[in-house]
């Protein structure tokens, strides 16, 4: 028997008109090398399933209790799920009328998923719109890509791959045939800045970049503008740099927003609560000043 | 985000403000002068064409005449700068249940002066013996019945009984050959009819109505010369002269510029929605027989762009002076003072060839600029519609304008042509009232003849013919849910409930059809639809080219969820039985757990094939009941898929269902899925939507749809927009209105009423002010989903 390759999502979401050319389908990819403290969707970043606890929703019947045979459940009004003992099994999920506990984490075969994302291609082909892969990261999952992708392109489907530039690089080559557009993100210059806010040093991730744009043209530089973080003068001054040396004229830039953090208490995340009170509609409009008098070309993506 | 590069004129936005700012009220004129006709012993023995005739004379000739500062087309439905009339002889009394309560209630208060009511309260017991719903049954048991059914309208509401209208005029002739025209054409024919008296005196009213008419616009030519003698500024006298020459010369004759056409329409259309019902009296595809007088204005250099367009402008805001008089009760059916009044831009013409042109795209800017509550603006859009023109409707759209309403020639034209319409005739459609279509100027459709609720055939099919809770059997018998097996038995039970109560609609309605016809005929109306004259015949009586009456199935997306849920939770999940899911019912789902559960599951609008098929199945049962039923004026009974806004009244009255919708809920809107249950986005929401096929529904869709303002803001989201329902129009949808809003603008609105006065929201085939509808109306536009939020 062949082995059988799946990847796990935690979210494929339609209509998304930002990410990307025309009318698309945005497929989010559970696990990321990264725990960036900023992080919008702290669901990505485990590569297994999880259960989430939306505590407003909970009518305390406590169902889920009995259904558990894992001894999971923890019989409180804001907390519910034991993660150490949790396997996301999602015995729980299924006898919860109210939607309090839901299974953040889907499985895909590269056929299921094909079939999932084709419910749309009618306004991908009208809008030359297409998919989008997002994360997480979706390399995570590069074997599965390698299955998933040709099936899409005979399809005659735009593909666009949203990363953050942490992989080893023969994983995206063997990709790069599939794709049409990459989304490169640039966060952070310094790398013990970067480490500090992600994680992880940027080493790998400029390292990564500078190949990419030789194999690669259609590559556009990405930054989530997190205020009083990364939007110094020097760290952008340092970015434009870093474009120009590769002989890219561009940059989009992505508002940050404090949606994340609602969402790590229902999943008990990696990452602690970080709230930016400084105004981020602000931080985006002067980054954007600041990336052209560099001679970068912003686009602001809010 | 606008690339506009266009406003109104100051002299329009001073007529907006003035329209806007003035209070809706009633006008009795139009009550009185009928009454005082009708007293009239004299009158009472002549022929019934002749008195309606005689009656809309006298009106016309005697109701107050007014010309308002800054005015360019003339012409006063009421006595009022914003008013509405009532018809005693329709529903006007049931109208005045509320006469005393018009300026205090809530929804669409209406001023009233004591004098008004004193004078109307006079006329009641005159009327009270010669209500046309009271006449329509010979026996007077049934007549009560009738009367007391359209009181409550629980299982059908039959709108005729207010009277017809419901039309788009030949106003293509009327501009051309003037009343004078037609009344020459009705005299030559009236000649060839000595012998046959009914045709004798049908040509005599049209002549007489040909004539009122023609001379209700010399009363204003009067009026306006006297106040050009005595205007002191001189630009205004100007004016004023040029309105006496234009209003001595239409309707009567044809007009000559389009200026006198455009005069000479608006005459008509205060004209007949004096008649009989003011209600979807629709000029239709303006752009299209307005363009002769235009391209020859303009080329004789007598017209510019701009003045045409101010023209256009203040023709725009003279139909939002006209509104209805309803009660409280007819106001959850027809919300937000509307009155249907459309105008249709675009599309292909008669020849198949796109129609667009330079007055199409003035239109549209007037749309954007204008913004008011009438007319009721759509747009018709075809496989070679130009992008320029498309991308113009995404823009306005985007910028939150909520008009125009958009209708696909590639689905409609093939359904009027299966119905028998002839190809050029089933290309000049238009949409009237709220989305039905129809041959303009050709077709005698009562297209909101009357609803039915379908939800409640399903209750009754669920309690053996019985309401929940009532002892009393209002459906016909059928299984009791103890012995149903399968989803067959309860598809069984329904489609008879559905049979049945179709059958009692159609008895009430086709008496009422009759009444109408023998008490009410509309020899003004039928002077301007095509077949009339030359068959002798009122449009009343099936004198029209084409002549369908159009049912509407309320509540298909409730009634096709519901029974999806009893297959799913009682056939094959079961988990609950039969009876366990009716008691929960009965019991208005208030065992949160069970509510949950049953809302829970799948519902029609997430792209889900098995769970569509049962919207497309209570669609089919439907059209099973009208098959091969006529009307009584020869046409075919044709079914609506648009609820105006009585999915809120029978929600609010209709018990629990197995949807998980708790009574006092509306019911999803026209075709679109239920409050806040399409979870998937807009596409998964259009492919469920494609999955139905829009031609079963002949007499129209309404498919309502909102983005937040957010989503579709700059060129990407407009071209975004713009995608999306090319798809869905290629795919084969009917119709759409796109409403573009930020939620926490209407709960603003909601919450502070000054804050908003004039906030502009699609409802149902229409637009409303915000501040029109009943707070539930309010409720259910926020709760709506807001897409891609």
């Amino acid at each position: 028997m062949p082995f059988i390759i799946m990847a796990i999502t935690f979210d494929i979401q339609r209509f998304c008109i930002h990410d990307g050319p025309g009318v698309r389908t945005t497929i989010f990819f559970k696990g990321c090398p990264l725990r960036c403290k900023w992080c919008q969707n702290p669901e990505s970043q485990n590569k297994n399933a999880q259960i989430a606890f939306y505590a407003e929703q909970c009518i305390q019947c406590f169902a889920c209790q009995k259904a558990c045979s894992f001894d999971a459940v923890i019989k409180q009004k804001t907390e519910r799920i034991d993660p150490d003992k949790c396997t996301a099994c999602g015995d729980c999920v299924s006898v919860c009328d109210n939607n309090a506990l839901r299974l953040i984490g889907k499985n895909w075969k590269p056929k299921e998923l094909l079939n999932e994302i084709l419910s749309d291609r009618d306004f991908f082909i009208e809008s030359n719109g297409g998919i989008t892969l997002s994360g997480g990261e979706p390399l995570v999952h590069a074997d599965f890509l390698s299955l998933f992708l040709p099936l899409v392109k005979k399809k005659n489907i735009h593909v666009n791959l949203e990363t953050c530039g942490m992989f080893a690089y023969p994983e995206i080559k063997k990709i790069l045939s599939c794709i049409d557009l990459v989304y490169y993100d640039l966060k952070i210059m310094d790398p013990k800045t970067h480490k500090k806010y992600t994680g992880a040093s940027n080493t790998e991730i400029l390292k990564n970049f500078g190949k990419l744009v030789n194999d690669f043209p259609a590559l556009q530089a990405r930054m989530p503008v997190v205020p009083g973080i990364n939007d110094s003068d020097e760290n952008i001054s340092r970015t434009a740099k870093f474009l120009k040396k590769y002989k890219k004229s561009s940059i989009h830039l992505l508002l940050f927003h404090n949606m994340g953090q609602a969402k790590i208490q229902r999943i008990n995340a990696d990452i602690k609560p970080f709230e930016i009170k400084s105004d981020s509609d602000k931080a985006l409009k002067s980054a954007k000043q600041r990336f052209e008098q560099e001679d970068v070309n912003a686009i602001i993506y809010d | 985000m606008t690339d506009q590069s266009y406003g109104p004129t100051d002299r329009i936005k001073r007529l907006k403000r003035a329209v806007q700012a003035a209070k809706p009220g009633v006008c009795p004129e139009r009550a009185l002068l009928w009454t005082r006709y009708f007293k009239d012993k004299n009158n009472r023995i002549k022929n019934t064409n002749v008195q309606i005739a005689e009656a809309l004379s006298l009106v016309l000739e005697n109701r107050s005449i007014k010309i308002y500062p800054d005015e360019l087309i003339v012409g006063n439905f009421s006595s009022r700068r914003v008013g509405g009339a009532i018809f005693p002889e329709l529903h006007g009394l049931v109208v005045m249940q509320d006469i005393f309560k018009f300026p205090k209630r809530k929804t669409n208060p209406l001023e009233i002066s004591k004098k008004d009511t004193a004078r109307l309260l006079s006329i009641i017991p005159f009327w009270l013996p010669r209500l046309m719903a009271l006449n329509a049954y010979e026996s007077k048991f049934d007549a009560v019945a009738l009367t007391i059914n359209q009181l409550m309208g629980y299982y059908h509401f039959i709108n005729e009984s207010g009277g017809i209208s419901h039309v788009a005029p030949d106003y293509e002739n009327l501009i051309r050959v003037g009343t004078d025209g037609i009344y020459a054409k009705a005299q030559k024919l009236q000649k060839r009819s000595l012998l046959d008296a009914d045709k004798w005196y049908f040509y005599e009213a049209v002549k007489i109505a040909a004539q009122c008419l023609g001379r209700f616009g010399e009363r204003y030519a009067k009026v306006a010369l006297n106040a050009a003698m005595v205007e002191k500024n001189k630009q205004r006298a100007m004016e004023l002269r040029s309105i006496a020459r234009v209003c001595s010369q239409v309707p009567k004759k044809g007009a000559k510029s389009f200026y006198e056409a455009l005069q000479s329409l608006f005459f008509a259309q205060i004209a007949i929605n004096t008649e009989s019902l003011d209600n979807s009296v629709c000029p239709g595809r303006m752009d299209l027989y307005l363009y002769p007088y235009y391209e020859k204005d303009i080329k004789n250099k007598v017209l510019t762009r701009e003045q045409a367009k101010e023209l256009i402008s203040a023709f725009s805001i003279k139909m939002a002076e006209i509104i209805p008089v309803f009660n409280e009760f007819i106001t959850r059916i027809h919300g937000g003072m509307f009155n249907g009044q459309v105008v249709t831009v675009g599309g292909v013409g008669p020849d198949g060839k796109d129609s667009t042109n330079e007055l199409s795209m003035i239109f549209l800017e007037v749309m954007d600029e204008l913004r008011m509550r009438q007319p009721n603006y759509a747009a018709r859009i075809h496989a070679k519609s130009p992008e320029k023109y498309k991308d113009k409707i995404y823009e306005i759209i985007a910028n939150g304008a909520n008009s125009p309403s958009l209708y696909n020639d590639g689905v409609i034209v093939p359904v009027l042509k299966k119905n028998g319409c002839k190809l050029a005739d089933a290309r000049n459609y238009t949409p009237v009232g709220c989305v039905e279509p129809v041959c303009q100027g050709k077709s005698f459709s009562s297209t909101d003849a009357a609803l039915l609720n379908a939800p409640m055939m399903l209750e009754l099919a669920l309690n053996q013919g019985r309401r929940f809770g009532s002892f009393t059997r209002t459906g016909t018998h059928t299984m009791p849910v103890l012995q149903m097996t399968c989803i067959e038995d309860v598809q069984i039970a329904f489609q008879t409930q559905l049979a049945f109560g179709m059958n009692n609609l159609l008895t009430d309605l086709q008496a009422i059809e009759k009444a109408n016809a023998k008490y009410h005929p509309t020899p003004l109306t039928s002077m301007l639809i095509d077949g009339c004259l030359k068959n002798g015949k009122c449009s009343t009586k099936g004198g029209a080219t084409y002549n369908f009456s159009g049912i509407q199935c309320v509540g298909v997306v409730d009634a096709g969820d519901s029974l999806f849920a009893i297959k799913k939770a009682v056939f094959e999940d079961k988990k609950l039985t039969m009876p366990e899911l009716v008691n929960a019912l009965k019991k208005n789902l208030c065992d949160p757990k069970s509510r949950h559960y049953l809302l829970g599951l799948p519902k029609f609008g997430n792209d889900l094939p098995e769970v569509d098929a049962w919207t497309d199945y209570v669609i089919d049962a439907f059209k099973q009941t009208l098959k091969n039923k006529k009307n009584t004026r020869g046409g075919k009974y044709t079914t609506g898929l648009y609820s105006v806004t009585i999915h809120e009244y029978w929600g609010a009255i209709t018990s629990a269902m197995p949807n998980g919708r708790r009574k006092g809920e509306p019911f999803a809107a026209g075709l679109a899925p239920s409050n806040g249950q399409d979870k998937k986005g807009p596409t998964a929401t259009l492919n469920s939507l494609n999955r139905i096929d829009h031609s079963k529904a002949d007499n129209g869709v309404n498919f309502n749809i909102k983005f937040s303002s957010s989503i579709i803001k700059g060129k990407t989201g407009r071209a975004a927009l713009k995608s999306i329902f090319n798809t869905y129009f290629k795919r084969g949808g009917m119709q759409t209105q796109i409403n573009v809003l930020d939620p926490s603008v209407l709960i603003e609105a909601r919450d502070n009423p000054d804050a908003h006065p004039n906030l502009l929201v699609r409802v149902s085939g229409y637009s409303a002010y915000f501040n029109d509808l009943t707070p539930m109306m309010k409720d259910e536009i926020i709760r709506r989903t807001s897409m891609g939020v």
